[in-house]
């Protein structure tokens, strides 16, 4: 058993903050900030990367380096085509995690995380009845972690705290899919034994009501001067992942005045499948956050594996807009306040509790920069997109990096 | 139809070989094969513009073979890299060779309508680039990779002689195209970061903060130092790290294997090299191997990190300096309002979307330090086939061959030539050692010294500030006691022994708790940040690899000194500033 790290192993929400993304992750940073600045975030703790380093048990991690060194495995894992290798890799992928997922967590660490679990049911009043997610959130910023960190996976609806220890190791597990250990051999990042630099948050579930994203641009002109809300009945996921088409408002930034409100065609809903710990595939984003949850199902399995199923709409909320004017104001702006804090407009989730009155059922799940118009020009929307009612022209960037080294850095008369 | 006979195929030239051209032709007055000149010996009218000696990138000089891929760098890569993204003031880099040590000078555009075309030009090069940067640099990435995957697995020694010479050349065409890649690159790269350090100037900000600004994120470098420090670590937990801190790296490996737990260490270690080894330790030298082929470099960061007794944190030193650099970030938005925040604001999107203080260190592992060994490892099974045949004494025997004379005698088989060419050899590496001596007492810069240097990129990458070339032509005083005078590139005060290094391959004597004195560093440096105080060198401005570094590992540091090496001697007391950017030589 590995020993105990010397810093905290697993820290309550309230005491991250954004400086603490090395422990933690990104992700569960900018959370930590969130809540620390006000904001109503879902309560939860994290598990530190550092905890979760080299938490695996010698005699594992032995016949894990016995499974890579296999004369197939090398095959599977090195460079260059081959024939066959993508079916070697997959039954590697399986016997890997099947073999981190069926070991147990170190006991101080299991100790740990069923003080902070118990913390949090008691804060969230819940108790027994507490739901989580499980989400992996990888530690590190630079390009091919953040795409690296999109092969983890995140688990919906965990209760009690030794599903909860089950589904860290999951997460773990998770960096040895094909398609992770695909991802590793083409960019050569690490050795499959190196799998990952990766911290685990546990979120308490919002039971929400309706749930969606809010831009603060308008995603398909750029336009500053208003902010879209994206949205549909049940949890986020319908509307992440584009599989139905949302409940649509946009609003004007100065006035808070609704310029537009459309009714989606909403034929399916996100909601939980049965009881007790249910799994979705979902990739986790990238340590940069720039590709969010993207919350795909998997493939034709997705209905028994996943957590989070899509279910038919009831003909009468299919019918009618999921939020209400008031809720659509007050999550602008919200949205607006986080992108004053965080410089740069953003794509802010958000999940609606479905037992309390806004404002108090606003919850903010994760925000990440908005990186389609950080300093792209405009586009014509992609087909299928309903025209807005009337679209501005994007305004002029204020600072234009190339023409500002014309004239300032590079001294060209007449720039 | 009937065809009675084969067409010729031959319609011989001979008849055009004897006339001659116009009265007064030369043959010069074709135009040269190159984009504005190529690496030459120093020649009178180079006294006219300045020249700066590169001990940055080359620090020892170069054998012959070595020539040639400096030709393929940062002379020919740098030129076509500023020609097709039409930098507007400069043409790119030149060099010259003192002996076998390189100098680097630049070539002005010199008029103004090449000036305004260039300028219209780079506009619609760069703009989309850094529309979205990461994905035009993935797809230059993955190219780079996929010839990795391609050279790292050539079973050279099975290769028929025509395939191992079809070997060679591929090398060559792709080192070329990898310096292209860097360049074009770089300077993209750089008209940005210096777009938002002058934007910092404007609004009131001091530009020297802005690198700071893009600090933080990890790099194929942090992760291999962090690798080490694990590996240190696991050295320790094993009980095997007593045969990592004595004796000599050579046989070091052997020494660890007959310890109780010393084959799963190795076993580990071996794991990072097969991933972090492929690198040699500087750019463009053929003549230097890989970590794979000699581990020494990395064994010996390992053995300085276990004389530290705690061992260095290097999560907490890395959210040190993340949380620094968010709070600076915070700290200049607060200074700013309106349309100064906005711009600053977008100014460092555009900068942390398409960030050189990230890239210029990134690079290093995909092109400097990597895009020579295809060509090493294919030259010495070239060079131990030739052996065996009695051509040459010694596999590295190739390394003095220039590559005009390589390909000239293999493409036109004259086995006779060999005998010629070998004869040379032992003269050329005698020369290579005379100058390996000599290198220490080149001057920093050659030719005219000038009052500023028109390329912003010079600037900011090699240091050459209006100070640093005031120091250079002795308008500051020196003398015992004096203070040096520096770019402040990263803040923090140190007070130590001072260790005065000039090549790479002496960094082994840097002792823990030493400031590191030194003409400037590279990539190969960086373990050693994790053990001195402070660290001064004589180039560099707010984007050297010194200056990066030492933001991440929390350490002063003052650079572009122009004189710190001359001045400061090992064993002297010294005080760094890295804030003020002042030196102090105590006693």
């Amino acid at each position: 058993m590995s020993p105990a790290p010397a810093g905290e192993a697993v820290l309550d929400l309230a005491a991250v903050r954004a400086s603490d993304a090395p422990r933690v992750g990104p992700k569960m940073a900018r959370l930590g900030q969130l809540a620390s600045a006000g904001w109503r975030v879902p309560d939860g703790y994290a598990v530190t990367a550092d905890a979760l380093e080299g938490w695996l048990p010698p005699a594992a991690l032995a016949e894990l380096h016995q499974l890579f060194s296999a004369p197939t495995a090398g095959a599977a894992v090195a460079a260059g085509p081959e024939f066959g290798r993508h079916q070697r890799l997959t039954q590697l992928s399986e016997q890997a995690r099947r073999l981190i997922e069926g070991q147990t967590l170190p006991s101080w660490l299991a100790d740990a995380v069923a003080d902070a679990h118990a913390r949090l049911a008691a804060r969230t009043g819940r108790g027994a009845l507490l739901r989580v997610a499980v989400r992996s959130s990888a530690v590190g910023e630079d390009g091919h972690a953040a795409s690296f960190a999109g092969q983890y996976e995140t688990y919906l609806g965990v209760s009690g705290a030794d599903e909860v220890l089950r589904h860290i190791a999951k997460c773990w597990a998770s960096g040895y899919s094909a398609h992770a250990l695909d991802y590793r051999r083409r960019f050569g990042g690490s050795s499959p034994l190196r799998a990952h630099d990766l911290a685990v948050g546990v979120l308490e579930l919002v039971d929400a009501r309706s749930a969606g994203v809010a831009f603060t641009l308008d995603p398909v002109t750029g336009d500053r001067g208003r902010l879209v809300v994206e949205a549909n009945w049940g949890l986020g996921e319908s509307v992440v992942s584009g599989q139905v088409t949302p409940d649509y408002w946009t609003v004007e930034r100065d006035s808070g005045r609704i310029l537009e409100r459309r009714v989606g065609a909403k034929l399916v809903w996100s909601v939980l499948a049965g009881t007790g710990a249910a799994e979705t595939g979902n990739a986790d984003d990238g340590g940069d956050g720039d590709d969010g949850d993207s919350a795909v199902e998997v493939g034709a399995e997705g209905a028994n594996r996943s957590g989070t199923v899509l279910a038919p709409l009831p003909a009468e909320l299919a019918q009618s807009p999921c939020l209400t004017d008031d809720e659509v104001r007050y999550i602008c702006r919200q949205a607006a306040a986080i992108e004053e804090a965080e410089g740069t407009p953003q794509d802010v989730e958000w999940a609606i509790a479905r037992d309390l009155d806004v404002p108090d059922s606003v919850y903010f799940l994760q925000h990440r920069p908005e990186t389609t118009w950080a300093s792209a020009t405009p586009a014509a929307p992609p087909p299928g997109t309903p025209p807005a009612s009337a679209p501005a022209p994007a305004p002029a960037k204020s600072f234009d990096p190339v023409q500002y080294a014309l004239r300032n850095v590079f001294k060209v008369p007449g720039t | 139809m009937a065809v009675s006979a084969d067409p010729p195929r031959v319609f011989p030239v001979d008849d055009f070989v004897r006339e001659e051209l116009y009265p007064g032709y030369r043959q010069a007055f074709g135009s040269q094969p190159f984009v504005a000149g190529p690496v030459r010996p120093f020649s009178p009218a180079d006294n006219e513009r300045y020249w700066l000696r590169d001990s940055l990138h080359f620090s020892e000089g170069m054998v012959p073979a070595s020539i040639a891929t400096l030709d393929d760098a940062q002379t020919w890569g740098a030129q076509l890299g500023a020609e097709i993204v039409g930098v507007p003031p400069t043409r790119g880099s030149v060099n010259r060779l003192a002996g076998t040590h390189v100098y680097i000078g630049t070539i002005d555009v010199d008029t103004q309508w090449q000036v305004q075309a260039r300028a219209a030009r780079f506009g619609q090069y760069v703009s989309p680039i850094l529309a979205d940067f990461d994905s035009y640099w993935s797809m230059r990435a993955a190219e780079l990779i996929a010839a990795y995957e391609h050279f790292d697995h050539l079973n050279l020694a099975a290769m028929s002689p025509g395939e191992l010479w079809a070997a060679v050349k591929d090398a060559y065409a792709f080192h070329r195209r990898a310096w292209f890649i860097h360049f074009e690159v770089m300077y993209v790269l750089t008209a940005n970061y210096l777009a938002f350090y002058a934007l910092a100037e404007e609004i009131g900000l001091s530009g020297s903060q802005v690198s700071s600004f893009l600090s933080g994120r990890p790099t194929f470098y942090s992760r291999t130092d962090e690798e080490l420090w694990r590996l240190a670590g696991l050295a320790r937990s094993l009980g095997v790290d007593a045969a990592l801190t004595s004796g000599s790296t050579a046989d070091m490996r052997s020494r660890v294997l007959a310890l109780p737990h010393g084959a799963a260490w190795v076993a580990e270690f071996d794991s990072f090299l097969g991933v972090y080894g492929q690198r040699t330790e500087e750019t463009c030298r053929i003549d230097t191997p890989s970590w794979i082929e000699d581990p020494s470099p990395a064994l010996y960061c390992i053995g300085t990190f276990l004389t530290k007794p705690a061992g260095f944190d290097f999560h907490a030193a890395r959210a040190a300096a993340v949380s620094e650099r968010d709070a600076q970030i915070d700290a200049a938005r607060r200074s700013l309002n309106g349309s100064d925040l906005t711009r600053f604001n977008e100014a460092l999107a555009s900068n942390q979307a398409a960030n050189f203080a990230w890239w210029n260190e990134e690079h290093n592992y995909l092109i400097d330090r990597r895009a020579a060994i295809p060509i090493r490892r294919a030259t010495l099974e070239l060079g131990a086939r030739l052996t065996d045949a009695g051509r040459i004494s010694r596999p590295d025997d190739m390394f003095y061959l220039f590559k005009p004379e390589l390909f000239e005698v293999m493409e036109s088989g004259d086995e006779g030539r060999w005998a010629e060419l070998a004869a040379m050899i032992p003269d050329r590496r005698a020369y290579f050692e005379h100058w390996r001596e000599r290198g220490p007492s080149l001057p920093t810069m050659l030719g005219t010294i000038p009052d500023t240097v028109p390329d912003p990129i010079m600037i900011e990458v090699f240091g050459l500030s209006g100070h640093f070339l005031e120091t250079l032509r002795g308008g500051s005083g020196g003398g015992s006691g004096a203070e040096i005078r520096g770019f402040p590139a990263a803040k923090g005060v140190a007070e130590g022994i001072a260790r005065v290094i000039t090549t790479v391959t002496d960094l082994y004597t840097v002792q823990p708790g030493e400031i590191l004195v030194c003409g400037g560093t590279t990539t190969e440096w960086t373990p050693a940040f994790g053990i001195i105080l402070a660290c001064v060198c004589d180039t560099g401005g707010s984007l050297t690899h010194a200056a990066i570094v030492s933001r991440e590992y929390g350490i002063p540091c003052v650079v572009g000194t122009a004189v710190a090496t001359t001045m400061i001697k090992t064993g002297d007391r010294v005080r760094v500033d890295g804030r003020a950017g002042t030196v102090q030589v105590l006693a």
